[in-house]
C-alpha cells in the first residue's frame, strides 16, 4: 500500500498515511481520496495556484482585491511609509546580535 | 469550506515549533476555532512546514517568503496576511492577533480585533537587534499604540504587561488578564533514556534575558556535587547555544552540562518530571521588569510537580507565588545557595513541587486559560 503523504495535524504534525488512490499531477506525491482537491492537485499545490475554495468565491475575491488595490485603501493606512531606510538598516541580517537569521527563532517578535 | 471563515488567528511566529509561544498559540487558536466553527490560521512557515493545510474546518496558511531584513519581512507578512484575509472580509467576525503586523491587516477587515499582548516589539527587538535607533523604537511604540487603542479587547498574561499596554493607549476596561497555563503530565512518565541520575533542568529559549549565563555561573559553584548534572532543554537550535557552550567550557562545567535542542514538547514533560529542580533564572532587564511575561517554563515545571527556583521578579511572583523558591535575579551565588539548600532537603523540595502542581491543577491549566479567553470572546461579541 502506498500511503498518502500530505502533512496533517495542528500542533503535532504527521503524514496522513491513508491508502493513496492517486498522485498529485504537479508534485507527484501520493494522495488519498480525502486529500485530492477538486482540481485533482494536492492541497498545497492547489493553494499555490489559488484554486482553494468555491470558484464563485474566488471570483468575488479577485473582484474585491482589484477594487481594494486600486482604491489604495490598505496601502494608505500610513504605517507602510512609517519606517524609512534608516529604521530598516538596523534590522539587516548582519546587524543582528545573531548572524544566522535563517535559523529558527529570530522571526518571532516576542517570546512567551 | 475554504471560503467564508468567521474567525482568523494571525501570528508573526512559526507554528508549530518547540517554543513556548507555539504552545500558547495552540491553545488560544483552538479556543477561537472551537467557538467559531473553524477559521483561518496565518503564521510563519519555513523549516519544512507545509505552506497550506486544511484540518477539518481550520485552514492553516504559512508565510514562507525569504526576506532578509526583519522589518521588511514583518511588513511583507502584513501584506500577505491582508491577502489571506481578503476572501473572508464579508464573513469575518473576529480576528485574534499577537503583534502589530497581524493587527494592521486585521483592523483593515473591520472585524472585531482581539490583541493578545504577550510582549511588545518596541521593548524586545533591541535585544536581538542592538543597532536599532531610539527614533525607530518611538515609531514602533506609536504603531503599538495605534493597534492597541483600536482593539476591542487586549488579552495580557500578566499584570506587568497589563501596565505596559495601558501605557500604550489600551482602554482600561478592555484589558483582560488571561495567565498562561500548563497541563499536568500523566503520572508515571518514564525517565528519558539519556537522563543523568540527578539533574537540574532549564527549559526554554536562550536569549540574554533568560539568564542561562547566570545559571551556568551558579552551577559552577556547585562543583563539589559531582553527581549533579545540568540539563538545558533549549527551544532553539545548537547554533544559538554556542556562546553559552563556550561559557560553560570557561567555567569548567562543560562535561556536566547536557544540551537538548528543540525537543518535541511532549518529550520535555518527562525531562521536567524527573529533574531534582527546575530553574528559571530570568534577569532584571526592562524586558522582564517593564514589559513582563508569563513564562511557560515555570508553569510547566509546576504542573510536572518539580520544585522551581526562580528569580524574584514581579512576573515570577505572579506565577509562582508561595509555591517555589525565589532568589534575587542576576546573583549566581544566591542562586547556587538556594539550589544547594533545596537539594539538601528533599522533603521540602517534594512538598513545594506538590503544592505547585495542585495550584496549577485547581486554576491554571490550559482548560482554565481557554475558559478565561472564552469570557473575553463573549464580552466582545456582546458589545
Amino acid at each position: 500500500m502506498t500511503p498518502c503523504t500530505v502533512t496533517t495535524g495542528f500542533f503535532t504534525l504527521g503524514k496522513c498515511g491513508v491508502m493513496a488512490v492517486a498522485g498529485c499531477p504537479a508534485c507527484q506525491r501520493p494522495l488519498c481520496a480525502g486529500h485530492i482537491t477538486e482540481s485533482g492537485l494536492c492541497p498545497e499545490c492547489a493553494a499555490a495556484r489559488n484554486q482553494v475554495g468555491h470558484p464563485a468565491a474566488a471570483a468575488a475575491y479577485r473582484r474585491r482585491m482589484h477594487r481594494h488595490r486600486t482604491a489604495g485603501e490598505y496601502q494608505d493606512a500610513g504605517w507602510y511609509a512609517g519606517f524609512d531606510a534608516y529604521d530598516r538598516s538596523a534590522f539587516d541580517p548582519g546587524a543582528g546580535a545573531q548572524q544566522d537569521y535563517l535559523d529558527d527563532g529570530d522571526d518571532a517578535l516576542v517570546d512567551s | 469550506m475554504a471560503d467564508g471563515h468567521r474567525a482568523a488567528y494571525l501570528a508573526f511566529d512559526r507554528f508549530p515549533s518547540s517554543k513556548g509561544s507555539a504552545v500558547h498559540i495552540r491553545h488560544m487558536a483552538a479556543e477561537l476555532f472551537d467557538r467559531y466553527g473553524g477559521g483561518l490560521l496565518c503564521v510563519l512557515g519555513g523549516g519544512g512546514l507545509p505552506a497550506y493545510q486544511r484540518e477539518g474546518a481550520v485552514e492553516i496558511v504559512r508565510f514562507d517568503a525569504v526576506v532578509p531584513n526583519l522589518l521588511d519581512r514583518a511588513e511583507a507578512f502584513s501584506a500577505w496576511a491582508a491577502e489571506q484575509l481578503a476572501p473572508h472580509r464579508d464573513t469575518l467576525e473576529l480576528c485574534h492577533v499577537r503583534d502589530p503586523w497581524g493587527a494592521l491587516p486585521a483592523l483593515d477587515t473591520g472585524a472585531t480585533l482581539v490583541y493578545e499582548a504577550n510582549g511588545l516589539p518596541s521593548v524586545e527587538l533591541p535585544y536581538a537587534w542592538p543597532l536599532v535607533a531610539p527614533s525607530t523604537l518611538g515609531k514602533l511604540r506609536e504603531l503599538e499604540r495605534h493597534c492597541l487603542s483600536r482593539a476591542a479587547a487586549v488579552v495580557v498574561p500578566s499584570y506587568v504587561i497589563q501596565r505596559a499596554v495601558l501605557d500604550r493607549g489600551a482602554a482600561p476596561d478592555r484589558v483582560h488578564l488571561v495567565p498562561n497555563g500548563a497541563d499536568p503530565p500523566p503520572a508515571g512518565l518514564p525517565r528519558p533514556d539519556t537522563a543523568p541520575d540527578r539533574y537540574l533542568i532549564y527549559v526554554g529559549a536562550l536569549q540574554p534575558w533568560q539568564g542561562v549565563d547566570v545559571l551556568l555561573r551558579a552551577f559552577a559553584r556547585l562543583a563539589d556535587l559531582t553527581d549533579l548534572a545540568l540539563v538545558v532543554c533549549s527551544s532553539v537550535s545548537a547554533n544559538r547555544a554556542r556562546p553559552l557552550r563556550r561559557l560553560a567550557e570557561r567555567l569548567g562545567v562543560a562535561d556536566r552540562v547536557r544540551w537538548q535542542h528543540m525537543l518535541p514538547h511532549a518529550e520535555v514533560a518527562a525531562w521536567l518530571a524527573h529533574a531534582e529542580l527546575s530553574v528559571a533564572p530570568l534577569t532584571a532587564t526592562p524586558r522582564n521588569l517593564e514589559q513582563g511575561c508569563s513564562p511557560i517554563k515555570v508553569w510547566e515545571s509546576m504542573a510536572a510537580g518539580t520544585a522551581v527556583v526562580a528569580s524574584d521578579l514581579p512576573v515570577i511572583r505572579e506565577v509562582l507565588g508561595e509555591h517555589g523558591r525565589l532568589v534575587p535575579p542576576d546573583r549566581p551565588a544566591e542562586l547556587a545557595r538556594a539550589i544547594r539548600v533545596l537539594l539538601e532537603y528533599p522533603d521540602v523540595r517534594r512538598e513545594l513541587g506538590e503544592r505547585a502542581r495542585r495550584h496549577v491543577e485547581t486554576g491554571f491549566t490550559w482548560r482554565h486559560a481557554r475558559g478565561r479567553l472564552a469570557v473575553v470572546y463573549e464580552t466582545v461579541a456582546g458589545r
